[in-house]
């Protein structure tokens, strides 16, 4: 009899001597033929009983007996971690791929590109879609040419395509907001987050403004439905068959957060709040007023660390400090609701106009890793992620996605804490693990991406993280194409990464297709000399 | 019948006692196909036919066989006035021959024990095998003591010997090979893998070596055969003894257990092992088809004939007016006729009445006449438009029901793609049909890396592409025709001058008495030395790029050479120096930075980074080459006139093609422009960088320095060659300090560009700035013809140096030469590396050329093959086949 077993290799030893026990070793040598096969196969590891398949014939009664007495063990024990068949891997387009001119830049790489992702088994690709790139002229004018050129591209290809919605702008390479909204902001900076300086993040819009007709006229809100409207009926023919999947830009970098570090410089502190433009402060002082503290609401904290400073430096963020005083819980609890209504109106407007179309949608949490291992978690906090009584801090957000039917996109899975320095107390497995288990409580799915940058051992984090089955991720983009991706260091090393993904992946082909019996295998192996190719 | 059981030979059938494990109903398919060498690149006729061995019987085993022509139908001459087309169409098929290989150990005498492997299919079998020592750690193979290998083996390396297996005995089946066990040494266990030399294939046990423990405790990795392992709780339940272990899914196995082991080995058992293998044999036969007009019933009658044994259906439809679509002719369709799926019909041929082959008669209404092509499916997508001329509409393809499964050997992206789920899996991981996978994924692996490095070229120019130009086009198929990246193929160089040509001031000339010479040595293209007026004698500072008067010569002595040269049919390349160009004037500031004559470029046209020559244009887009200003091409107007230039000296001259100067200064991109304007038949590049060494010893692996020249090779869209600096700088080191091994890189391939695009590497050992009075970077003296033996028999473009072509060597070079073109090696030849050790380095080439270099002993493997030596030296040999 066959026996396959998808899953890790100690499940695959247990189950070997499990079959000698049972049926003794005169056929336990697991033979295959077409004549005597017997086929016990146990699908993916998360299965019911009705997912396992028994073919059996004429000793079927054994098998059976095997599986009933054995199999509850033998599923707890393969639960460690889960295989990795049913991830999908998805790989990102560089962020220029469409010029703000609606040119597709480096076609000729980027199709030669495709075509070996395709070949290496690649599942799809991401699309970044900027905002400012087709709306760029004036309100309610879209040029998608670009975008569908590309879209037609991967179609051909045969690859599924992941459209990411940005409605923010990005510094390298250069893509700002919309040439009409960066005019409005020069009259009225106030529609962009401003810290206590008085600079202005001109990336995104402030949350502040969601709802306010800033933009000629409309909310911010009302432009990114017909933006979405508009993508919608664009790209209806590809919705469903070659789009599988959108996600929306929540914020800076399309990330659900404040944006924090406003100078894209690597500080050694936890940022800085947000909160100074002319419509926070507005909504700040109505708050204050309304909590019956009209003095808390002239400004955001004083005593908060710069963005150079260490989180330590002052009293804020320190044990015990401001963060942790009332007044720090009624700031920070107005600070951190202005971003769970953000997300929450960006996803029910989009949801609405994407309903009824089929395709996944799903938005980006951010890691703010630094720092994590401080109590006051500052990163986090200047972020906007916060819960008064040292509650969970992302599980309002986590609740707003489920509510909206969205899936989370968490980044860094390629980090480990080995890699972080001592001094930033930082702690990227523990956080992810955190949000894992807060989107799992909320019943939210989850996908994975890496940090922009390659790091030493990240692949191997990454399928490590893949294989985590507290959490069933079942897409993963690597982000992202372009040179250092082709160089051929790191493309032989992603070539390595996807064949760790497929072998799972391939193995659990294995169980429908007829396996001939053949024990030779072909090609090189230790000690002799590879094939000779001509 | 396509597969061939060969099992039942049971020449060990006492020991078989569960054979009908084997017997079950497979049901097999052999994909097999046949490419012919040039099949894709015309890209004007193509036909194709598919057929289909179905075997009638209950097994339902078939074979998809494809055949197809590049060959025009070229048709309605020379033949009978109503035949419209013939042609013939070799078919190959693979048939899949079953047997088994055992391994056998067995007590010849006390202390002697003997270990055998076999195997049943006929083939040129080698054991490559090497042992463990004890104490051995890790996966390392080890030489065994010189008393266990048999007669006729050979040592690769320090760690493996290969050892032919014979026939048993004439009559036999069985071929077989024993190696007698030498107990007293501490050899551990014994590795080996089979390796068919006829296929190249590699027969491993569960994707590992074979692994045969001689003592107790070798660490099994699961590859371990007759080890004694297992449960002790089972060997209870059972009455077999304990040593019968095999946890594979595939391996069957039958041992016998011998109760008295050594003393000093008292693990060691006797015991035999069998495991199936299939092996794919390749069959030649042919389908040939021919349309006639019948005047008479105004119908296309169109017959085919073919040798393909057992019953051959055909699987066809026509086409009308030049649609790609199949549709269903009108009736009557011939006997044995059906309909398949409502789009095809399927027609079994007549058996011919001497039992060899099949033919089959179709008649087709007259009336499908006109405009109408032939033509043919590859695979399930894509079809190549065939004959437009040819008046008859029939389409003939014979099919299979699992096209999914075929193997194409052709490398098209788009075909390909349908493999996809085959691809990104280790070869031992996937178990089905792992023979065929193996051609397709090698395919797929070289696409992807083709595919990556173009991707990576272009994005790594930080000039975005806006062409429109070839959103999905066909991927291109290396091609056979003339290219300027090779010339024919078939080119030899020669560098017609070195560092003191232009001392006498008629350097032109004086070459000119040499071309009938040259000719009849067999070279192909001359390189000539740079002929503008230059600052320094030698012309590589070159300044009016349109006055060619130099110190070689007038322009009228250089037109004269190159046409004396073209009498005796050898093709002048010229040497362009397109990096840098000397100044006429002075900036204000003092600068050298502004240009006279004909291109009175200004400082736009010096790239802006080497402050040395203040130059206003864009950064280089390479290195700089600081003596003289670097020219700036990115600038359009650059761009246009040396474009312009480049094709006037093509017509004023009569240049046939370029060897550029120093082209690490500049982006390929650019160099693909120049060639795209000036069409040359072949042109190569220098692009000389530093190998890598470690603490001044030269690192085995030189995979980066020949990258860098094939990523410069790719940025010019491989429009050129380039030199091949990574296989002369790797000769240098493994001939000058003994260490040949490193002729074969890890991959057992040629170490340099050569190994990696053979048909763009020019390979040369030395030049004007490495060896002549120059030498910067000589090639080890008197070791010139280990070097020439190496080049001139190796795939690439060999180049040759004047000085050596003039000197002692003479003799020998021509005779290497003479046999290069003799044997019709190329610069796609293919190359098996044969040995690679300390001492020496041997290859075949193409099968009919076999080389050595090195002081070490090597002769060509006797076989059918009967090799006669062609040319010998001093540390070289060269043999070709008779």
């Amino acid at each position: 009899m066959e026996v396959s077993v998808i899953g890790n290799p100690q499940a695959r030893i247990f189950r070997a001597e499990l079959a000698y026990r049972e049926l003794g070793f005169r056929f336990g040598s697991v033979v295959i033929s077409g004549e005597s096969r017997n086929r016990v196969t146990f699908c993916n590891q998360g299965s019911k009983w009705k997912e396992i398949a028994i073919r059996c014939s004429h000793r079927s009664v054994k098998c059976e007996a095997i599986v009933s007495d054995d199999a509850p063990p033998f599923l707890n024990s393969t639960s460690k971690s889960k295989s990795l068949e049913s991830v999908k891997l998805f790989v990102g387009l560089p962020l220029d791929t469409v010029s703000d001119c609606n040119n597709v830049n480096h076609l000729k790489a980027i199709t030669a590109g495709l075509k070996a992702l395709k070949l290496l088994g690649v599942q799809g690709i991401e699309l970044p879609i900027f905002w400012g790139v087709v709306e760029k002229e004036a309100v309610g004018r879209y040029e998608w040419s670009g975008y569908l050129a590309v879209a037609e591209i991967v179609k051909k290809v045969g690859l599924k395509l992941h459209a990411s919605l940005s409605f923010h702008g990005s510094k390298h390479p250069e893509i700002g907001l919309p040439d009409w909204v960066a005019k409005i902001g020069e009259a009225e900076p106030g529609i962009y987050f401003t810290d206590r300086y008085g600079q202005q993040y001109k990336d995104c819009l402030s949350f502040a403004v969601d709802d306010v007709p800033v933009l000629h006229g409309k909310t911010p809100m009302e432009v990114y439905r017909g933006f979405c409207d508009s993508f919608k009926s664009a790209f209806s023919d590809y919705m469903g068959n070659t789009i599988t999947g959108i996600t929306l830009g929540l914020g800076p970098d399309g990330e659900l957060r404040y944006p924090s570090h406003q100078q894209d410089v690597k500080c050694s502190g936890a940022g800085e709040f947000q909160c100074y433009d002319k419509h926070m402060l507005t909504a700040l002082k109505a708050y204050a007023e309304s909590t019956g503290n009209p003095l808390w609401g002239l400004g955001g904290p004083h005593d908060a660390p710069a963005y150079d400073q260490q989180p330590n430096s002052s009293s804020f963020f320190s044990d015990g400090g401001s963060w942790e005083s009332q007044y720090g819980d009624f700031f920070l609890s107005w600070y951190s609701s202005l971003l769970t209504s953000h997300a929450d109106r960006v996803l029910s407007v989009t949801s609405s106009a994407f309903s009824g179309i089929g395709v996944p949608l799903c938005g980006k949490l951010p890691l703010l890793h630094q720092w994590h291992k401080l109590r006051s978690q500052p990163s986090e906090l200047t972020a906007g992620f916060y819960s008064s009584n040292g509650q969970d801090r992302y599980e309002a957000i986590a609740e707003i996605f489920a509510k909206n039917s969205c899936r989370v996109i968490i980044p860094g899975m390629d980090l480990s804490d080995e890699h972080q320095s001592p001094e930033s107390l930082s702690s990227p497995e523990s956080l992810l693990a955190h949000i894992k288990a807060s989107c799992k409580k909320q019943g939210v799915v989850v996908s994975g991406q890496n940090s922009s940058t390659p790091l030493p051992g990240g692949f191997e984090r990454i399928v490590e993280n893949l294989k985590d089955e507290n959490v069933g991720i079942d897409l993963f983009t690597y982000q992202r194409m372009g040179a250092l991706f082709f160089s051929p260091e790191h493309f032989h090393a992603f070539t390595v990464f996807v064949r760790n993904l497929s072998q799972f992946e391939l193995s659990s082909d294995d169980k429908a297709a007829d396996v001939e019996d053949e024990t030779v295998s072909i090609g090189s192996g230790t000690g002799a000399p590879s094939l000779q190719t001509a | 019948m396509s597969t061939v059981p060969i099992e039942s030979l049971l020449h060990h059938s006492h020991l078989r006692d569960n054979s009908k494990i084997y017997r079950g109903t497979r049901s097999f398919f052999i994909p097999c196909s046949l490419n012919l060498p040039s099949h894709f690149t015309s890209n004007k006729l193509l036909h194709s036919i598919r057929t289909s061995v179905g075997a009638s019987s209950k097994h339902r085993r078939s074979v998809a066989i494809r055949a197809s022509s590049s060959d025009t139908a070229v048709v309605e001459t020379a033949q009978s006035d109503d035949v419209i087309f013939k042609e013939n169409f070799p078919v190959q098929r693979i048939e899949k021959a079953q047997g088994k290989i055992y391994v056998r150990l067995k007590q010849v005498k006390e202390k002697n024990w003997e270990l055998s492997v076999g195997s049943s299919i006929p083939g040129k079998w080698i054991l490559h095998w090497g042992v463990s020592y004890v104490g051995d750690t890790g996966s390392e193979w080890d030489q065994p003591p010189e008393d266990m290998r048999p007669p006729g083996s050979i040592a690769i390396k320090d760690y493996a010997i290969e050892t032919p297996l014979k026939k048993l005995s004439e009559g036999d089946s069985f071929f077989e090979v024993a190696i007698n066990l030498n107990l007293e040494s501490s050899v551990a266990a014994l590795n080996f893998v089979l390796k068919d030399e006829e296929t190249g294939a590699w027969y491993q046990h569960k994707g590992r070596d074979f692994k045969v423990p001689l003592v107790d405790d070798v660490p099994d990795n699961g590859n371990l055969i007759g080890a004694k392992k297992g449960f002790g709780a089972i060997g209870q339940l059972s009455n077999i003894p304990l040593k019968q272990d095999e946890s594979s899914a595939e391996v069957k196995k039958k041992s016998k257990s011998s109760s008295d082991s050594t003393k000093e080995r008292k693990g060691l058992q006797e015991f035999y092992e069998e495991m199936p293998i299939s092996k794919r044999v390749a069959d030649d036969n042919s389908v040939s088809v021919t349309a006639r007009k019948c005047s008479e019933t105004s119908k296309n009658i169109v017959s085919i004939e073919t040798d393909l044994p057992g019953d051959v259906t055909v699987h066809w439809g026509v086409c009308k007016n030049g649609s790609k679509k199949w549709e269903i002719p009108s009736e009557p369709y011939p006997e044995d006729t059906s309909l398949f799926k409502n789009k095809a019909l399927r027609t079994r041929l007549q058996r011919k009445d001497d039992g060899n082959g099949s033919f089959g008669l179709f008649s087709l209404d007259g009336n499908l006449e006109g405009g109408e092509d032939f033509y043919v499916p590859f695979l399930t997508s894509s079809s190549s438009l065939v004959g437009t001329e040819a008046t008859e509409a029939a389409q003939l393809s014979k099919h299979t029901p699992k096209t999914d499964k075929e193997v194409s050997a052709s490398g098209f992206t788009d075909e390909i793609i349908t493999e996809i789920r085959n691809l990104a899996i280790d070869i031992h991981s996937h178990k089905n049909q792992k023979t065929n996978v193996k051609e397709v994924q090698e395919n797929i692996l070289q696409e992807i890396e083709k595919l990556a490095a173009e991707a990576y070229s272009i994005f790594r120019s930080t000039t975005p592409t806006f062409s429109e130009e070839s959103i999905l086009a066909e991927a291109e198929k290396p091609d056979i025709k003339i290219s300027s990246g090779t010339g024919s193929g078939f080119e030899i160089l020669c560098q017609g001058f070195n560092w003191e040509s232009h001392k006498s001031g008629r350097w032109y000339l004086e070459l000119q008495e040499k071309a009938d010479e040259l000719a009849s040595l067999g070279f192909t293209v001359l390189w000539l030395p740079p002929p503008t007026e230059s600052v320094s004698p030698e012309g590589y500072m070159p300044k009016d790029l349109y006055n060619l008067n130099s110190r070689y010569g007038t322009i009228d002595e250089l037109k004269d050479t190159v046409r004396k040269f073209h009498k005796v049919g050898i093709k002048v390349l010229g040497d362009a120096v397109l990096n840098h160009r000397c100044a006429h004037f002075k900036n204000q500031n003092g600068v050298w930075n502004l240009f006279g004559g004909r291109l009175n470029w200004d400082d736009r046209a010096v790239v802006a980074d080497d402050p040395h020559f203040q130059g206003r244009g864009n950064k280089s887009s390479g290195d700089n080459f600081h003596a003289a200003p670097n020219i700036d091409h990115s600038q359009d107007f650059v761009r246009k006139d040396i474009k312009e230039w480049l094709c006037w000296m093509m017509e004023e001259v009569g240049y046939d093609g370029w060897r550029l100067d120093f082209v690490r200064g500049f982006w390929g991109g650019y160099v693909k422009d120049y060639m795209d304007a000036s069409k040359p038949y072949f042109a190569v590049g220098e692009y000389w960088d530093s190998l890598s060494y470690t603490y001044g010893e030269m690192d085995y692996n030189q995979d980066a320095h020949r990258q860098r020249i094939v990523d410069w090779i790719n940025a010019t869209s491989g429009a050129t060659g380039a030199f091949d600096v990574t296989t002369k700088g790797i000769l240098h080191t493994a001939l000058q300090k003994c260490e040949y091994w490193r002729l074969s890189d890890p991959k057992g391939k040629p170490p340099g560009v050569v190994g990696w695009w053979p048909s763009r590497a020019v390979t040369f050992i030395e030049n004007h700035d490495t060896g002549s009075t120059q030498g910067h970077w000589r090639f080890p003296e008197g070791k010139e013809m280990q070097g020439y033996a190496y080049i001139l028999t190796h795939p690439g473009t060999p180049a040759v140096f004047f000085d050596h072509i003039f000197s002692d060597y003479h003799p020998e070079i021509a005779a290497l030469l003479s046999l290069r073109n003799r044997q019709k090696l190329h610069c796609r030849s293919e190359v098996n590396i044969d040995k690679s050790e300390r001492d020496v380095y041997a290859a075949i080439i193409d099968d009919k050329v076999a080389m050595k270099i090195g002081p070490g002993h090597y002769e060509p493997p006797n076989g059918s093959k009967n090799w006669s030596v062609a040319v010998e030296g001093r540390d070289y040999k060269v043999w070709e086949t008779s």
